[in-house]
């Protein structure tokens, strides 16, 4: 069943359409790629999620009814562009938080602690939001995001201004919410992350879906049919076979082919194994960072 | 507690809870009932104690008017007779009597058809010397003189001649009944009220709008509006503020009132005469009335500017930016409190009139008529506007805040602002 469903949402701003008739299906308790470049109009949908703003048309649906605006208490949102109240003390901040999404001031408590404690930020209960790094900072936004336990998250860029530490920490939390059951939205440039936790896609370019489906078979669908070759004795050229490959690139120790229509992987491998002594022989599928680059360079051409 | 009150509490505790506002909260009363009571009691001060005294030589070449100089405990003086016919060398007896002498006063035998006494001394002679001897001498000398025209009973002719004039202000109420009303008092205290106004506006006006800016700056703004709706948050900080501004005029209210009392038990009823005639005049004024009257102006004219600094507030990106929208606010206001002053002049003419009808004015200028009574039906069509206005003002604000406080990086003419309130 899809816990989100956007059907046809345009939204329109000063004569910019900020969206055009996009719409997505969000499957529950997976987490969901929102890719796109800078202004693609990423950010106007996360907000029409969020009811911050109201599409211009179309409607959004949480777990097959129109959203309401208790439905807040379910969503929790980390916008790219997010801060905290400086001079606020760390703990009564997200108790705050957690008390605008509902709930009450015992549980926000309770559970504010626990996580601090999961962070190592205990001690930095009492102390004012200024005084904690960069990086603390954005952990306690990230509490503040998930504190109310919402059956949907939504993450714009969430690992940028982390380091790698902090950020695979962060990728372990996500992916902890995910097996709990939560759907989570994910909105980033950062393509690796993309492949390693996503498992759908939208991708939108100027306010349109121009790209869709699981991370798997859009791969599959895009492959190019190039294979990377190695041999055992890795300085000998691989030979060439116009029939059946064109050797796009040779590297020190493996041979980049492409294979020529209606060739199969078998008929290669069948023919090297007679020519050379193969150590490796794997299809190469286009990183989704390629493919996202493909796409919007062809679309705005 | 639902999401208004919660958004009310931390608004009202980011300001309450910080330093600054305790330390304005009590020095600004301790200053300001200093800066009132320092002149005073630097004067009982130089009274009481007693400083050297002086030594006054008077030289009095009449012979008779000398004894009229009583001492004081800041001078001592001593008569001394002129020589007759001849004209008393001040300088040369100085030098000759030394030290012991602070100032010489030199009485001219003449001093009855040419009113004049001169002061000798060394030193500045002091004010209070000069003060002392005109007090003694010109009674003395009116009376010698009144007394050589030799006219039975002129001086009680004259005392009787002198006449000051009071001028009493009586209004009638509807039945014709007699009400006596201070017309200073009431200048005073419609001032004062409207004044109150004018500050309390501002002031309060322009936390909101920091407060705007700051929450867009630190862009915590984004994660609060996805838990509840702009204009929550908006209504919250301007009623968050209200309860500071209250919060901190009570306390100052009270602060004054204990300093004072304190103060003014020490002083020892320093001019009890002058408060008591004060609390005359004002016990004459509708009291009860013209403060009920205050709050409700003064809520609506709070509103009314408030949802304006707020919706203005979250076009700008950063505070300093924030000059181009408050300054035509502040402009406003100031052209309010200047119409006030001149009402006071004529409370019911045509521009009091207007201007206490007209919502952006009306909390001010009305506050200088209404001790002057103003007829029910324009009260309440005042009211009725202001409180009409505020409710549109809030209304555009929103707007002009829903959109405002999503939008970065660039500076929004007001053109522009206007367009988001479609």
């Amino acid at each position: 069943m899809n816990f989100i469903e956007i059907k046809d949402v345009v939204k329109q701003y000063d004569g910019h359409l900020a969206l055009d008739h996009v719409s997505m299906d969000v499957p529950e308790g997976i987490i969901y790629g929102l890719l796109g470049p800078n202004g693609a109009g990423k950010t106007s949908l996360i907000r029409i999620i969020n009811m911050i703003t109201k599409p211009d048309s179309g409607e959004v649906l949480l777990g097959g009814k129109a959203l309401q605006p208790e439905d807040v208490a379910q969503i929790g949102y980390l916008p790219e562009e997010r801060g905290l109240y400086k001079k606020m003390k760390v703990g009564d901040h997200i108790v705050y938080l957690a008390r605008l999404k509902g709930l009450d001031k015992v549980t926000a408590k309770q559970r504010m602690n626990e996580w601090l404690e999961r962070f190592a930020l205990s001690e930095w209960r009492d102390k004012k939001v200024e005084a904690l790094s960069k990086g603390m900072q954005q952990k306690v936004q990230f509490i503040a995001t998930v504190i109310h336990e919402p059956r949907l998250l939504i993450f714009d860029e969430p690992f940028s201004g982390f380091d790698p530490v902090n950020a695979e920490q962060l990728k372990q939390e996500i992916l902890r919410l995910k097996d709990k059951g939560a759907t989570i939205l994910f909105s980033t440039h950062n393509m690796e992350s993309v492949e390693a936790v996503c498992e759908r896609i939208t991708l939108i370019n100027n306010g349109q879906v121009v790209l869709d489906g699981r991370v798997d078979e859009i791969k599959q669908s895009r492959k190019q049919h190039l294979y990377e070759i190695e041999q055992v004795k890795s300085s000998e050229p691989l030979p060439a076979c116009e029939q059946l490959y064109t050797i796009e690139k040779e590297t020190g120790h493996s041979t980049l082919i492409r294979l020529g229509d209606g060739t199969t992987s078998r008929d290669v491998i069948k023919w090297l194994n007679e020519h050379v002594e193969l150590a490796g022989f794997h299809e190469l599928l286009p990183s989704m960072n390629e493919i996202f680059i493909e796409t919007v360079k062809k679309l705005n051409k | 507690m639902n999401k208004l009150g919660l958004i009310i509490k931390r608004e009202y505790m980011s300001i309450v809870g910080k330093k600054s506002f305790l330390v304005m909260t009590f020095l600004i009363p301790i200053i300001i009932v200093l800066c009132m009571l320092i002149p005073f009691l630097l004067t009982k001060m130089n009274n009481d104690s007693a400083t050297e005294k002086q030594n006054v030589t008077i030289i009095d070449e009449t012979g008779a008017l000398a004894q009229a100089v009583k001492n004081t405990p800041l001078f001592d003086f001593v008569t001394l007779k002129g020589e007759e016919g001849k004209k008393t060398d001040a300088h040369e007896f100085y030098q000759k009597a030394g030290e012991a002498v602070d100032a010489i006063v030199v009485i001219p035998a003449d001093v009855l058809d040419k009113p004049q006494v001169t002061v000798y001394s060394e030193n500045t002679v002091s004010p209070a010397l000069l003060k002392h001897l005109e007090e003694c001498l010109g009674d003395t000398l009116t009376g010698a003189k009144i007394q050589g025209y030799n006219v039975p009973e002129l001086r009680k002719i004259i005392d009787d001649c002198d006449v000051e004039l009071e001028v009493n202000s009586v209004k009638w109420d509807a039945n014709g009944n007699e009400n006596s009303s201070s017309t200073t008092a009431a200048m005073i205290f419609g001032m004062v009220l409207s004044f109150i106004t004018y500050m309390f506006v501002i002031m309060y006006g322009a936390m909101i709008m920091n407060s705007v800016i700051e929450e867009k700056t630190n862009r915590i703004v984004e994660v609060i509006v996805s838990s509840c709706t702009p204009f929550q948050l908006m209504m919250g900080k301007i009623i968050g503020v209200a309860l500071v501004g209250l919060t901190q005029f009570a306390l100052w209210v009270l602060i004054i009132g204990a300093v004072m009392g304190i103060t003014g038990l020490s002083v020892g009823g320093v001019g009890t005469d002058g408060i008591g005639a004060i609390f005359q005049a004002i016990s004459s004024i509708d009291f009860t009335f013209i403060l009920i009257c205050f709050v409700i102006y003064f809520i609506g004219g709070y509103l009314l500017y408030a949802s304006l600094f707020a919706g203005f507030g979250s076009a700008v990106d950063q505070a300093s930016d924030a000059s181009q929208f408050s300054t035509p606010i502040i402009m406003v206001m100031i052209i309010a409190l200047y119409a006030g002053m001149a009402c006071m002049e004529n409370p019911n003419g045509s521009m009091a009139l207007w201007c206490s009808m007209i919502p952006f004015t009306s909390p001010i200028v009305m506050m200088v008529r209404l001790p002057y009574g103003v007829p029910f039906a324009q009260l309440a069509l005042s009211i009725v506007l202001l409180y009409g206005t505020a409710a549109l003002m809030i209304w555009i604000s929103a707007r002009i805040y829903r959109t405002g406080i999503l939008l970065y990086g660039k500076k929004h003419s007001v053109k522009e602002i206007f367009k988001w309130i479609k």
